[in-house]
């Protein structure tokens, strides 16, 4: 039987989320960047080992700097959790701390990953560099225009959730 | 009629849904969406599929703001409400409000890309000031690295110079020194020009006498212009005072330069420069100044160029220097709040016109006798002079500099714990201090003789002898109470100048 899990991308405004989820659900990437205002629910079906399948709704959220005035609404029956930072704008990561002890305390229990986005913009020296943000807290270094890491990044949470 | 308009003219916003456990639409009326009746609302978008769950917990209601819905090929944002009953079907709303939330779009769109623009020039402002900040902290190392040997060669080729040679060494040490003073004046160069893009030069205002400021710079060019067998000439406007307040450091940098391009570029004919005054007011005088040559002239084509870094104009001649020169006279002019244009005709000639206001203090003429008059008293007067220097070699330049002169006992001090119990045991009437010494800086050494009990310990004057000399460390040597600043590599002329400013 196939289930369906809602999972949802958190982060600032500008770091990709969009853009996670057109190369995900359409493997897709376009340099022009629109605002997103509200949300956009998409679905895509994915296979698991031992047939199993699960049909992941995912919400892409507006972005938001300030993760306290993320609408509640829009977190009811959230399966999984996406956090998404920009690897070239420290703005974006510079309360990434913050921002994952309010998903988790209010929402414990609940599968997170967190992802440095742009990839494809830095070098491994960078990442080594600031291996002491980073570390502590990424799952995964993605780029949504390459589409390194990002097809690892929502079936490893789709697993985590059945 | 009222019912009528509102019948053809109204435009439905809100279409409302009567619908089961499972999500089955039971009634609508087709307001937004038709023909969904009976069809499952997770079949019309995915966002209903994350509803479904909440259709089973009564007397409940939630809001969803801003929904992006396509049904149908029909797409709106949406603001949704769902409100569940006990023992009843649920209600769900839907109200349309694309257009209000497509204009709230463009606002968001606008506000998000200039606040990610911002973001990304602070990180490239912050990227290239770490950049500059390394340029300038290696240049300011390099710069002291080569000052101490330069020093070390200048000093010594002086000294060697007054010994008894043959006329074959004389022309070597002559050469040596040239090349040396070649090379500082590149050192310099560069320096300067670093310093000037990020804003850290700053002048010196004191007061001067502009006719022996000309004299002594025409004087100092007349060799070069005899040996090429150009005529270098100078006339001054009788209308300007004699004495004019500035910095006259940066004014001889300023002519210097322009006199050299000159006499580099004329290979026959001359070379002249000419000072009128344009305007005197408000105690300032507004100076002209005009070099003309008759050399080689430059083509119109590369007239803008000729003030911009580390150009150099093709012409012909030997390329020599680092292509600074005019680019560091243009910033030094616009420093001095002045102006500076060029006129030039290929095979005939080149003029530069300048204009610079000076302040003007006729009370100058009276303070510079009395210092005069100071100077000459004090030839017979001995002083004590304690170095703190741990290199040998600038040991051995200001030993031998000061040992040339009849006025001067010298203690030289190579570790800085001996440098109070001197000052105490002994007269010392003024402190050359080197500022990289071994486990302290002069500059700390400093602060500590400011606090020493005896008044006439903690008031001798200290001057610097250093080649770090950029804005942020003449800043640290003045708090530190440090009188003055030898710039390293020195000559005898600026030692002594510098001592006797401070001996009385």
């Amino acid at each position: 039987m196939k289930t369906s899990k809602k999972i949802v991308l958190l982060g600032h405004f500008g770091v990709g989320k969009s853009s996670l989820i057109r190369r995900f659900v359409e493997n897709t990437f376009s340099d022009y960047y629109k605002v997103t205002i509200g949300v956009h629910i998409f679905k895509k079906d994915i296979e698991l080992p031992e047939d199993k399948s699960v049909s992941l709704i995912i919400w892409d959220l507006e972005g938001n700097d300030d993760i306290n005035n993320t609408r509640p609404s829009y977190l009811i029956g959230t399966s999984g959790f996406i956090y998404v930072f920009d690897l070239t704008r420290p703005a974006t990561y510079e309360k990434l701390q913050h921002d994952l002890n309010y998903i988790k305390e209010n929402y414990p229990n609940i599968p997170l990953k967190v992802v440095g986005n742009k990839l494809d913009l830095v070098t491994k020296d960078f990442i080594k560099q600031n291996s002491d943000t980073f570390k502590p807290f990424v799952d995964y270094y993605t780029s949504a225009k390459t589409g390194d890491k990002v097809e690892d990044l929502f079936s490893t949470l789709a697993k985590d959730l059945i | 009629m009222l019912n009528e308009y509102i019948k053809t003219h109204t435009k439905a916003i809100i279409q409302y849904f009567v619908i089961d456990l499972q999500g089955i639409v039971l009634d609508t009326d087709d307001a937004l969406f038709p023909k969904v009746k009976n069809e499952n609302l997770e079949s019309l978008h995915p966002f209903f599929e994350s509803l479904t769950p909440l259709f089973s917990l009564p007397e409940q209601e939630y809001l969803f703001s801003c929904i992006h819905l396509n049904i149908n090929d029909k797409a709106l944002i949406t603001d949704i409400t769902l409100r569940t009953f006990k023992d009843k079907p649920s209600l769900l709303v839907i109200q349309d409000l694309t257009t209000h939330y497509n204009n709230y779009q463009l606002t968001a769109q606008i506000r998000n890309e200039s606040v990610i623009n911002s973001q990304i020039l602070e990180l490239r402002n912050n990227y290239l000031k770490e950049k500059e900040d390394f340029k300038n902290t290696f240049i300011a190392n390099f710069s002291h690295e080569i000052r101490e040997p330069l020093s070390g060669i200048r000093t010594f080729t002086e000294i060697l110079g007054k010994t008894n040679l043959s006329p074959e060494q004389k022309d070597y040490v002559n050469i040596i020194g040239s090349t040396s003073n070649h090379l500082t004046h590149i050192i310099e160069d560069i320096l300067d020009i670093s310093k000037i893009e990020v804003g850290k030069l700053n002048l010196i205002e004191e007061s001067f006498s502009l006719n022996t400021f000309i004299e002594d710079l025409i004087f100092a060019y007349n060799v070069q212009a005899q040996q090429k067998q150009i005529e270098l000439t100078y006339s001054l406007d009788a209308r300007l005072p004699e004495i004019i307040i500035g910095d006259q450091y940066r004014l001889k940098q300023i002519l210097s330069n322009l006199l050299d391009n000159a006499l580099k570029y004329t290979t026959k004919g001359s070379v002249s420069l000419k000072l009128s005054l344009n305007q005197f007011r408000a105690k300032k005088a507004s100076i002209h100044f005009e070099i003309v040559d008759t050399g080689i002239g430059i083509k119109e084509e590369d007239l803008n160029k000729v003030f911009t870094s580390f150009e150099q104009l093709d012409t012909g001649l030997l390329k020599k220097g680092t292509g600074l020169g005019l680019a560091i006279v243009k910033n030094l002019v616009d420093l001095m709040h002045g102006n500076i244009s060029i006129e030039s005709e290929p095979n005939k000639g080149t003029t530069l016109s300048l204009n610079i206001s000076f302040k003007v203090d006729d009370n100058i003429k009276k303070r510079v006798k009395k210092i005069e008059a100071e100077e000459e008293t004090r030839s017979d007067k001995k002083y004590n002079i304690l170095l703190v220097e741990h290199s040998e070699m600038t040991q051995l330049s200001v030993l031998k500099i000061l040992a040339g002169h009849g006025n001067f006992y010298l203690d030289i001090v190579s570790d800085p714990e001996d440098v109070i119990p001197t000052i105490e045991n002994q007269n010392v009437d003024l402190v050359l201090m080197d500022i990289n010494l071994p486990g302290i800086t002069g500059d700390v050494l400093t602060q500590q003789i400011r606090q020493m009990p005896e008044r006439e310990h903690k008031r001798v004057p200290v001057i610097a002898i250093t080649g770090k000399v950029f804005a942020e460390d003449l800043k640290r040597y003045k708090k530190a109470k440090i009188n003055d600043v030898i710039k390293k590599p020195f000559d005898e002329k600026s030692l002594l100048k510098t001592l006797y400013k401070y001996l009385k």
